[in-house]
C-alpha cells in the first residue's frame, strides 16, 4: 500500500515537471492561447505600455551605464538614450542590474524588457534575442604618442614596437594574433601610463576607452590612437519576436538626425566615429 | 629591493584610497544580506514547525505529501530553487509576478529561502519532538491536560533545549547561504564585493573587496555563536 502510494506520487511529480519544462520551451509570441485572449502577448509595445514602464537590464559599465559618485541615478551613453527611448514610448524607465550570464533568462522571464549595456553582437546573442541595428562600434586600437602617430597608422608599421596590454583582455588577444611583443599590465589605464612614461612604445586598448581617456582635454593629451585591429558592434537586445526592435531602430535613426546622439556621445567621451550612422 | 618596497607602498596607498568607497558599498550589500537572513528566520521557524507536524501526522496522505515535499526541497540545490521561483512565473506563465526591480528580487529570494530552510528546520523539530518520551504525554493525560496543553506546557520547552545545537548549525549556515541569492541578481554583500573587479564606483580590477566580505561573515557568525551559546546556557537550568 505504502509503496503504491509513493510510486503514484512520484509519477505525479514527474508529469507536473514534464509539463512545466515543456511550457518553458514555448516562446511567448508563439503561444496561441495567450495571443488570443491577451493583446499584450502579441505586441511587446502594448505589454510595456500596459504596465507603464520599460525595464532595462544593465550592468555597472562606464561609460555606458554607471552611477556618478554619490548619486543613485544611472547615467551614461546607453542610460541617457534609454531614458529618451522610454519617453518616446510614453512609459517610465527602470534600470535593473542583472547577472550578465543570465541575461537571456531575465529577458524571456520578463523581469527585464531589453538588454542595453554595450552588448557586443555575437552569433550567440542573435540566436537568443532580437537585436537592434548596431548603434556603436568598438574595436581594439593602437595607442602611440601623438607626435609619432603619423608613422604608425597601420598594424604593419607597428610590428617592431613593444606593446603594453591589459592582462587577459581582448587587446591582449589581438596582440597575440598579430604576433606583437607585449608587456602585460593590470588594466587599460596602466597600459596608457606605460606609453605616456615611455616604458612601452604603444598600447592596445578599446576604442570606447580611447575616446574617453586620451587626446586633447584628457589626462593623456599627448597620446593618440591609430589603427584598429578588429571590430565589434554593439546592439540592444529585445525578446524574440518583439516589435520594439523596429521602434528602437526608428528612434535611434531620428535621434542621430536631430544630433542628440552626438551630443550624448561627446558628453560621455565616446569618439564620434564610434557611432554607427 | 627599493622597487619592491615602492610597490608595497603603492599598494597600500591605493588600498587606503579605495577603502572608504568599498566600505560604503559593502555596508549596503551587507544590509541586504542581513535583511534576507532575518526575513528567512522569521518565516522559516513557524513554517518549519507546521511542516514538522505534517510529517508526523497520522493522516497518511498528509504525512506522505509532506515527506515528499521535504525530500524535493532538501534534495535539490537551493540555487536551482532560487532560479525556479524567480524566473518560472515569467517563463512558463508569461506573468513576471516578482517584477524586475530589487524589491521583487528580494521578495523572491526570501520566499525561496523560507521554503528551503523551513524544510531543514522541520526535520530538526521532528527529531526534537519525537525525542520526548511518550510517558510525558501519558502523564499529562492522567493529570487531565489535553494533548495541546501537554505539548505547549510540558513538551515544547524541552524540545527547544534539545534543538538549540542543531539549530545553531543551520542558522550559521543560513548566514553564508544568503550569498546564493546573487544568482537572481540580489545585490547582497558578495555581489557588492565582486562589482569592484569589473568596475564600479570608479574602481576596477580590485580583487580585495570580495575577500574582505569574509570579515562581515565572520563578524555575523561570531555574534550568532555567542548569542546561541548564551541561550544554551540559559536553558541548562534543568536537565532532560
Amino acid at each position: 500500500m505504502n509503496k503504491k502510494l509513493i510510486a503514484l506520487l512520484l509519477a505525479a511529480i514527474m508529469v507536473v515537471a514534464c509539463f512545466a519544462l515543456a511550457a518553458c520551451g514555448d516562446k511567448p509570441a508563439e503561444d496561441p492561447t495567450n495571443a488570443s485572449d491577451d493583446p499584450a502577448a502579441a505586441s511587446d509595445l502594448a505589454y510595456i505600455q500596459s504596465k507603464g514602464k520599460l525595464v532595462v537590464g544593465i550592468t555597472d559599465f562606464a561609460p555606458m551605464d554607471y552611477k556618478e559618485e554619490g548619486s543613485e541615478d544611472w547615467v551614461g551613453f546607453d542610460a541617457d538614450l534609454a531614458k529618451a527611448f522610454a519617453k518616446t514610448l510614453g512609459v517610465d524607465v527602470e534600470f535593473t542590474e542583472i547577472d550578465w550570464d543570465n541575461k537571456i533568462l531575465e529577458l524571456d522571464g520578463k523581469s527585464i524588457d531589453c538588454v542595453w549595456n554595450g552588448m557586443t553582437i555575437t552569433d550567440e546573442v542573435k540566436a537568443s534575442m532580437d537585436v537592434s541595428d548596431p548603434y556603436c562600434k568598438n574595436a581594439q586600437v593602437i595607442v602611440v604618442p601623438a607626435d609619432k602617430a603619423e608613422q604608425y597608422q597601420t598594424a604593419e608599421a607597428c610590428k617592431e614596437l613593444q606593446f603594453a596590454v591589459e592582462a587577459g583582455s581582448a587587446g591582449a588577444e589581438v596582440a597575440e594574433e598579430n604576433g606583437f611583443s607585449v608587456t602585460e599590465v593590470k588594466d587599460q589605464a596602466t597600459a596608457l601610463q606605460e606609453v605616456a612614461a615611455g616604458t612601452s612604445d604603444a598600447a592596445i586598448i578599446d576604442l570606447l576607452m580611447a575616446g574617453a581617456m586620451i587626446g586633447e582635454g584628457t589626462g593623456f593629451s599627448n597620446l593618440a590612437y591609430t589603427a584598429s585591429l578588429n571590430s565589434e558592434e554593439y546592439g540592444v537586445g529585445f525578446r524574440k519576436g518583439s516589435d520594439l526592435v523596429t521602434y528602437f531602430n526608428t528612434f535611434f535613426a531620428s535621434e542621430i538626425k536631430l544630433g542628440n546622439v552626438d551630443k550624448i556621445a561627446a558628453q560621455y567621451g565616446i569618439a564620434a566615429d564610434a557611432i554607427i550612422k | 629591493m627599493a622597487a619592491f618596497f615602492d610597490s608595497i607602498q603603492q599598494n597600500f596607498s591605493t588600498f587606503f584610497t579605495q577603502f572608504p568607497v568599498v566600505f560604503q558599498a559593502l555596508n549596503v550589500g551587507f544590509l541586504q544580506t542581513l535583511k534576507l537572513f532575518f526575513a528567512t528566520l522569521l518565516g522559516a521557524l513557524p513554517l518549519g514547525l507546521l511542516i514538522s507536524f505534517g510529517s508526523m501526522s497520522k493522516a497518511k496522505v498528509v504525512n506522505k505529501i509532506t515527506r515528499v515535499f521535504v525530500w524535493i526541497v532538501r534534495g535539490s540545490p537551493l540555487m536551482l530553487q532560487l532560479l525556479i521561483i524567480y524566473y518560472f512565473p515569467g517563463l512558463v506563465w508569461h506573468k513576471p509576478i516578482w517584477g524586475g526591480g530589487e524589491d521583487g528580487r528580494f521578495l523572491a529570494a526570501t520566499v525561496a529561502f523560507i521554503i528551503n530552510y523551513a524544510c531543514y528546520f522541520s526535520e530538526i523539530f521532528r527529531g526534537g519532538i519525537q525525542s520526548i518520551p511518550i510517558g510525558q504525554y501519558e502523564a499529562g493525560q492522567v493529570l487531565g491536560l489535553t494533548k495541546t496543553q501537554t505539548f505547549f506546557r510540558v513538551v515544547l520547552l524541552q524540545v527547544i533545549k534539545r534543538i538549540v545545537p542543531p539549530m545553531s548549525n543551520e542558522i550559521i549556515t543560513l548566514v553564508k547561504d544568503t550569498s546564493l541569492a546573487r544568482i537572481i541578481a540580489l545585490q547582497e554583500i558578495i555581489w557588492a564585493g565582486q562589482a569592484f573587479m569589473k568596475g564600479s564606483h570608479g574602481i576596477s580590477g580590485a580583487i580585495w573587496p570580495m575577500f574582505f566580505t569574509m570579515v562581515y561573515y565572520l563578524f555575523a557568525s561570531g555574534i550568532l555563536t555567542v548569542l546561541l551559546g548564551k541561550l544554551e546556557k540559559k536553558l541548562s537550568y534543568f536537565k532532560v
